[in-house]
């Protein structure tokens, strides 16, 4: 049991990195990216590798994965750069599915299909270290962060950028640095529960990376709220736990508890749109205006 | 010779993303709405066309529920979803995350009833036989491309010659001067929506006769209609069509250097090409976004 709720407190801390670094590009920036389970990968595979080849040291596995995550970021920066809402979306898209492929056919860097196995377990500069902990200070960090940011000047600028990109630039913005910041700083955060994933399981490969799970942390935050802070962790809670609360309905058959669990989400990001397009926890007043 | 054979598998292929595109950008061009349950209309119509099939009805019955279920799909998508959000003034991400739901429960909903994986209808028409010396090409192919052509001929007429056809341009355009000339956009906005995804049934029906359906070939369906419309400039129909035309022959050329997995990564740089260095598209007219 206590093994069992420590899995499920990491898998939390994870998805509420991930939850929480998508939410900063797409509840204060207004880029709406549905690649993020691509960086979740990068950083996973830098992650797994860095353990594999090197040592299995959490931090330094953080440290690469965030740099990866963070530089191939641009990938994701140029187009929304160039473009904003429906074009954007159709790019985060494609980078998905391209990425997938990628993923899929390069062995010799994620091991293929396969994936990566036998990844040893974490340590902390020499010292055997629970993922938990570690999962947990970063989920604080990444909160503190974006709590800081979108108080300070940046956010600020983000907001602006969201609302009238061009009377941002107008008052002297720049709005691409701006822009390529944020997409920077949410993909490595990706990256970071990349790597603390890949040493959670010891074993990744590509089907944790596909666009079912871009689409799940998308719908974290969408649930719990965007532009807020507590919105996507409370958006993360509700959607882990409720596979493990499906499991305990007996007359559901344990095959059809995935299939349940995306219907109940599609359908509760469908009627949170009709009826309440903030989320959860979201400002009503502010989540209808922004575009 | 493989090059001759390529083309041929993509023009039979484009011919289905033609008109899948076209639907898309249909409704796209008329109400500014950005239907991304489209793939859903195409993976709704293919399973009721198979569904049809393994009743043993004929197949001109199952055509006919496969046009009825992805129109009545289309108008329920209208009416119950994007009018509600669009009478509080929805942004464009709240459309995009309430169709995107709808695509998910169906996508299980097909898995779960009709079984997941791949699916296909057997028929004598997918059978190829040689026409020329290492040249296959089965029947299928030149209905795909027949229909098609019948089609853009007739939504040509449509969208010139009728009055509905008319006043669903004059949307695009103008929404408030037609309601200024006494017609009820949300009829016309409707209307959109019918033709439009009634327009992806035939593609669904080629392809579950070929390739074969999948639960998830929405999505794929999906990408390859916002690529094609992008491609080809936001407005344009027939931008729309001869860029999913000019994909699905990309896509089989492609076939020629790298395996089948890439075909679909040939799309996206296509797509993530013209996103970068012209985001209006072939036809497009330059825009402000």
């Amino acid at each position: 049991m206590i093994a069992y709720l420590s899995n499920l407190a990491t898998q939390l801390a994870i998805f509420g990195i991930l939850a929480a670094t998508l939410n900063f590009i797409v509840g204060y920036a207004g880029i709406f990216s549905i690649a993020h389970a691509v960086f979740f990968g990068l950083g996973a595979y830098a992650g797994a590798q860095i353990a594999l080849l090197l040592v299995p040291d959490v931090v330094l596995a953080c440290l690469f994965a965030a740099a990866i995550a963070g530089g191939l970021s641009l990938c994701l920066a140029l187009p929304a750069l160039r473009v904003r809402g429906e074009y954007f979306v159709a790019a985060s898209l494609g980078l998905q599915m391209v990425a997938v492929t990628l993923f899929a056919e390069l062995k010799p860097l994620t091991g293929g299909i396969g994936g990566l196995v036998g990844i040893p377990l974490p340590t902390l500069f020499g010292v055997p270290v629970g993922v938990l902990p570690v999962a947990l200070a970063a989920l604080a960090l990444v909160l503190l962060a974006t709590a800081l940011l979108a108080r300070g000047a940046f956010g600020r600028t983000l907001t602006a950028i969201r609302d009238a990109e061009s009377a941002a630039e107008a008052l002297g913005k720049n709005v691409a640095a701006a822009k390529t910041l944020a997409v920077g700083f949410a993909c490595a955060g990706a990256g970071v529960a990349g790597a603390l994933y890949a040493l959670h399981t010891s074993f990744v490969n590509v089907e944790s990376f596909t666009m079912e799970y871009s689409v799940l942390v998308m719908a974290m935050v969408i649930i719990g709220g965007t532009g807020t802070l507590w919105g996507p962790l409370i958006g993360t809670v509700i959607l882990l736990s409720l596979p493990a609360g499906l499991a305990f309905l007996p007359f559901i058959p344990p095959s059809e508890v995935g299939a349940i669990q995306q219907i109940l989400y599609g359908l509760a990001m469908t009627l949170l749109m009709i009826f309440r397009p903030a989320g959860l926890v979201g400002d009503l007043s502010r989540g209808r205006a922004t575009a | 010779m493989l090059f001759l054979q390529l083309l041929l598998n993509g023009l039979q292929t484009g011919a289905i993303y033609a008109l899948t595109a076209a639907g898309f950008a249909l409704i796209f061009g008329a109400t500014r709405i950005f239907h991304f349950a489209h793939g859903t209309a195409f993976t709704l119509a293919g399973y009721a066309y198979l569904f049809a099939w393994r009743a043993g009805w004929p197949g001109w019955v199952g055509a006919l529920i496969a046009v009825a279920v992805a129109t009545l799909f289309g108008m329920a998508m209208e009416r119950f979803v994007y009018r509600p959000i669009q009478r509080h003034e929805g942004s464009f991400f709240t459309v995009f995350v309430a169709a995107f739901g709808v695509g998910i429960v169906v996508q299980n909903l097909v898995g779960m009833f009709a079984g997941r994986g791949l699916a296909t209808v057997d028929t004598r028409l997918s059978f190829a036989t040689e026409v020329m010396p290492e040249i296959f090409v089965a029947p299928i192919l030149w209905i795909a491309i027949a229909t098609a052509a019948v089609l853009f001929a007739a939504l040509t007429v449509f969208l010139t010659r009728t009055h509905a056809g008319v006043a669903l341009r004059a949307l695009a355009q103008n929404p408030d001067l037609i309601r200024t000339y006494g017609l009820s956009a949300n009829g016309i906005s409707v209307l959109a929506f019918a033709i439009g995804s009634a327009l992806a049934a035939p593609a669904a029906i080629v392809t579950a006769m070929t390739s074969g359906l999948n639960e998830a070939i929405g999505h794929h369906v999906m990408l390859i209609s916002i690529a094609a419309t992008i491609v080809g400039g936001i407005g344009s129909l027939r931008g729309a069509a001869l860029a999913g035309l000019m994909l699905g022959v990309a896509e089989s050329l492609a076939l020629q250097f790298v395996d089948t997995q890439w075909a679909e990564a040939v799309s996206f740089l296509a797509l993530f090409a013209f996103i970068l260095f012209r985001p209006s598209g072939i036809f497009g007219v330059a825009m402000a976004r």
